[in-house]
C-alpha cells in the first residue's frame, strides 16, 4: 500500500539557518489491510513522514509510492484516502454541519442520503450542527475531523494523533469505529503517543527516531522483546546468582528479574539455598517497554 | 469536476458572507458614500444632483476595485494562515481547481457589487431627472476589468508574501509611483546631472512601471469619461482592451499562483 525508501526531508529555520533533518533516510512498508502505527518521541519525524505519504511534503530524496503512485496534491489517488490531521486546521467560518458537508463534498461524489446527519448523530455532534467551528472546542473540532473521514468508505486512512483532546466516551467509540473500518478491509496508518491505544488497535508498528525507522515489525514481535522475563522476589542469605538482575534489596528480600530461560535454574537455586520464594510472575509485555528498550538500545 | 467546483464556490461564498474583515471594509465605504450622497437629497438643483450622482458613482467604483482586491487578498491569505488547505488537497481536489474556484467566487461577488453600483447610479439619474449617460456603462465595464486584474494580482501576492506586505506593495510600489520616479530621474538628468547611475535608475523605474500591473492601463485614452460621463465612439474599444489586459493579467497571475501553491508548505 505504501512503500517508502530512504526518504529525506530537510527544513530550514529562516533563510540562512542550518538545515534540520526531519527525515533522514526513512524506509518503511505498509501492507494492504495493515493497521500500521508510527511511534516515536516528539520531533522524531512521524508527522513529517505522514505528510510525505499524503503529498503535503515533497521528500528531498528517496522513493515513495502510495497505492503504486507518487502522491500529488489533490490527485485522483485521494478518491479512496481519508486524513485526520493532528491540529484541527479547518475552515473556521463554517458550521459543524457545513464543514463535514464541505470536506465530504470534496470527493466530488453525490453525498449518500442522510450520511451527514447519521455521522453527526453517531459522534454526538447533532445538537451542535449549526455551531461555527470557530466557537467549537478542540475536541469537537476533532470530532468534525473524524466525521469527515467516515462519510465515504476509505481504502487508506491516515490518522495523526486521532484521540488527542477527545473525551473517554468518544475515544472508545472512535476505537470501535476504527476496528470496524479496519475489519472492512481498510489500511490505516496512525501516529500516536498513546502506546496503550496502539496495543489495542495496531497490528504493525514502526518506531521512528531522528527521522529513521529503527524498528519495524508486527506488534506481537515487538512486544515479545520484553516477554521472556520473570519478575521475582525471594529471601536470600548470600549474594544472588549473576543472572538475577537485582532491582532492589531490603534486608534479606531481593527483588529483580530473571530471563525466562533461567526459570529452572532459579527454582533449583531457591530450593538448594532454602530461600523463601515471595513472587515469581511472567512480566506482562507492553509496547511501552519495548519502545523504551529499543530507543535505549539505539540512542544511548 | 462540476460538483467539486460547486462545493468550493459554496464554501468561498460562505467565507465572504461571514468574514468580519470584509464586512467592516464594506460598511466603512458604504458610510463614506452615504455621507457623500447626503447633500444631493436636500438639493433641488439638477446640476448638483448630477454632480453628486457622478461623485457617488465614481467613489463607489473606486471602492469596488479596492474591495475586489480585498476579496482576493483575504480569501487566499486567510486559508494559508489557517493552514486548512491541507484538508482540501488531501481530497481529490487539485490546487488548480481550488484556486480557479477562488477566482470565480471573487469575480462573481465583484460583478454583483458592480451591477448593484450601476443600478444605483441609474436609479439616482432617474430620480434626479437627469439623462442616463453611456459613461456609466463604460465606467462599470472598466471597473469590472480593473477588479478582475486586481483580484488576480492580489491573490498571487497573497500566495507568496504576507498580506500586509502585499497591500503595501499595491498601495506604494505601484506603476504610478514608478512613473513619478521615472519622471523625476528624467528631470534631474535633463537638468545636467548626467551620470550612468541616474540613467540606470531611470531605466529601472521604467521597467518597473511597465512590468507592474496597472489598474487602468488605458486611462490616457479614456480620460474625460469620468468627468463628463460621455463616451466617444473611438473610446468604446478601450473597454474591451481593458478587459483583454485584465484577462491576460489574470491568466499570468493564476499560473504563477498555482506554481507557488503547489510548492507551498501547507502543513
Amino acid at each position: 500500500m505504501i512503500v517508502a525508501e530512504n526518504l529525506s526531508v530537510h527544513f530550514r529555520r529562516g533563510l540562512l539557518g542550518p538545515p534540520i533533518k526531519a527525515l533522514d533516510g526513512l524506509s518503511l512498508e505498509v501492507g494492504e489491510g495493515d493497521f500500521f502505527a508510527l511511534v516515536g518521541q516528539n520531533g522524531a519525524g512521524k508527522s513529517t513522514a505522514m505528510y510525505c505519504f499524503l503529498g503535503l511534503l515533497r521528500p528531498k530524496a528517496g522513493r515513495l509510492r502510495v497505492m503504486g503512485r507518487v502522491p500529488e496534491l489533490g490527485s485522483r489517488l485521494y478518491e479512496t484516502v481519508a486524513f485526520l490531521p493532528e491540529e484541527p486546521h479547518y475552515d473556521l467560518y463554517l458550521t459543524v454541519e457545513e464543514a463535514v458537508r464541505y470536506y465530504a463534498g470534496l470527493y466530488g461524489k453525490p453525498l449518500p442520503a442522510k450520511a451527514i446527519s447519521d455521522v453527526l448523530e453517531r459522534l454526538g455532534l447533532a445538537e451542535f450542527r449549526t455551531l461555527p467551528l470557530a466557537k467549537c472546542s478542540k475536541g469537537m473540532k476533532q470530532k468534525v475531523g473524524i466525521a469527515q473521514c467516515l462519510i465515504y468508505p476509505a481504502k487508506l486512512l491516515f490518522l495523526d494523533e486521532p484521540t488527542r483532546g477527545l473525551d473517554p466516551i468518544i475515544v472508545r467509540l472512535f476505537r470501535e469505529v476504527l476496528r470496524e473500518i479496519h475489519q472492512g478491509g481498510a489500511t490505516i496508518v496512525m501516529n500516536s503517543h498513546v502506546l496503550s491505544e496502539i496495543e489495542m488497535l495496531a497490528n504493525r508498528v514502526a518506531i521512528i527516531e531522528k527521522g529513521r525507522t529503527i524498528a519495524q515489525d508486527s506488534l506481537e514481535n515487538l512486544m515479545r522483546l520484553e516477554q521472556d522475563f520473570y519478575d521475582v522476589a525471594f529471601e536470600a542469605n548470600d549474594d544472588a546468582p549473576a543472572w538475577v538482575s537485582v532491582q532492589a534489596r531490603q534486608g534479606r528480600v531481593v527483588r529483580g528479574t530473571i530471563p525466562a530461560a533461567r526459570l529452572h535454574d532459579f527454582m533449583e537455586y531457591v530450593c538448594q539455598a532454602g530461600s523463601r520464594l515471595l513472587e515469581c510472575s511472567l512480566k506482562k509485555a507492553t509496547l511501552e517497554e519495548s519502545f523504551i528498550k529499543i530507543l535505549r538500545g539505539k540512542t544511548l | 469536476m462540476n460538483e467539486l467546483l460547486k462545493v468550493n464556490l459554496r464554501a468561498h461564498f460562505l467565507y465572504y458572507r461571514r468574514s468580519r474583515l470584509l464586512l467592516g471594509f464594506a460598511l466603512v465605504f458604504l458610510l463614506l458614500v452615504l455621507l457623500t450622497a447626503l447633500p444631493a437629497v436636500f438639493s433641488p438643483s439638477r446640476t448638483e444632483a448630477f454632480t453628486t450622482a457622478k461623485k457617488v458613482f465614481t467613489t463607489l467604483n473606486m471602492y469596488l476595485i479596492a474591495f475586489s482586491a480585498g476579496l482576493g487578498l483575504f480569501l487566499v491569505s486567510s486559508h494559508l494562515h489557517d493552514r486548512n488547505l491541507k484538508m482540501v488537497f488531501t481530497k481529490p481536489c487539485p490546487p488548480t481547481l481550488w484556486l480557479g474556484s477562488a477566482y470565480l467566487s471573487a469575480i462573481a461577488v465583484s460583478l454583483l457589487v458592480n451591477a448593484a453600483i450601476l443600478a444605483c447610479a441609474l436609479g439616482m439619474s432617474l430620480l434626479g431627472h437627469t439623462k442616463v449617460q453611456a459613461g456609466l456603462t463604460f465606467i462599470s465595464l472598466d471597473t469590472f476589468a480593473a477588479s478582475l486584474g486586481m483580484i488576480a494580482y492580489l491573490m498571487f501576492l497573497a500566495m507568496v508574501i504576507h498580506p500586509i506586505i502585499a497591500a503595501v506593495i499595491v498601495l506604494v510600489f505601484n506603476p504610478s509611483t514608478f512613473y513619478a520616479l521615472q519622471l523625476w530621474t528624467l528631470a534631474v538628468y535633463s537638468a545636467g546631472h548626467k551620470s550612468v547611475f541616474l540613467h540606470a535608475l531611470e531605466r529601472l523605474f521604467h521597467y518597473c512601471y511597465m512590468a507592474l500591473p496597472m489598474v487602468h492601463p488605458f486611462s490616457r485614452e479614456t480620460q474625460g469619461i469620468e468627468e463628463s460621463l460621455r463616451v466617444a465612439p473611438a473610446q468604446w474599444p478601450y473597454a474591451l482592451y481593458s478587459l483583454g489586459y485584465a484577462l491576460s493579467l489574470t491568466a499570468l497571475s493564476y499560473c504563477l499562483s498555482v506554481f507557488f501553491l503547489q510548492r507551498k508548505k501547507l502543513i
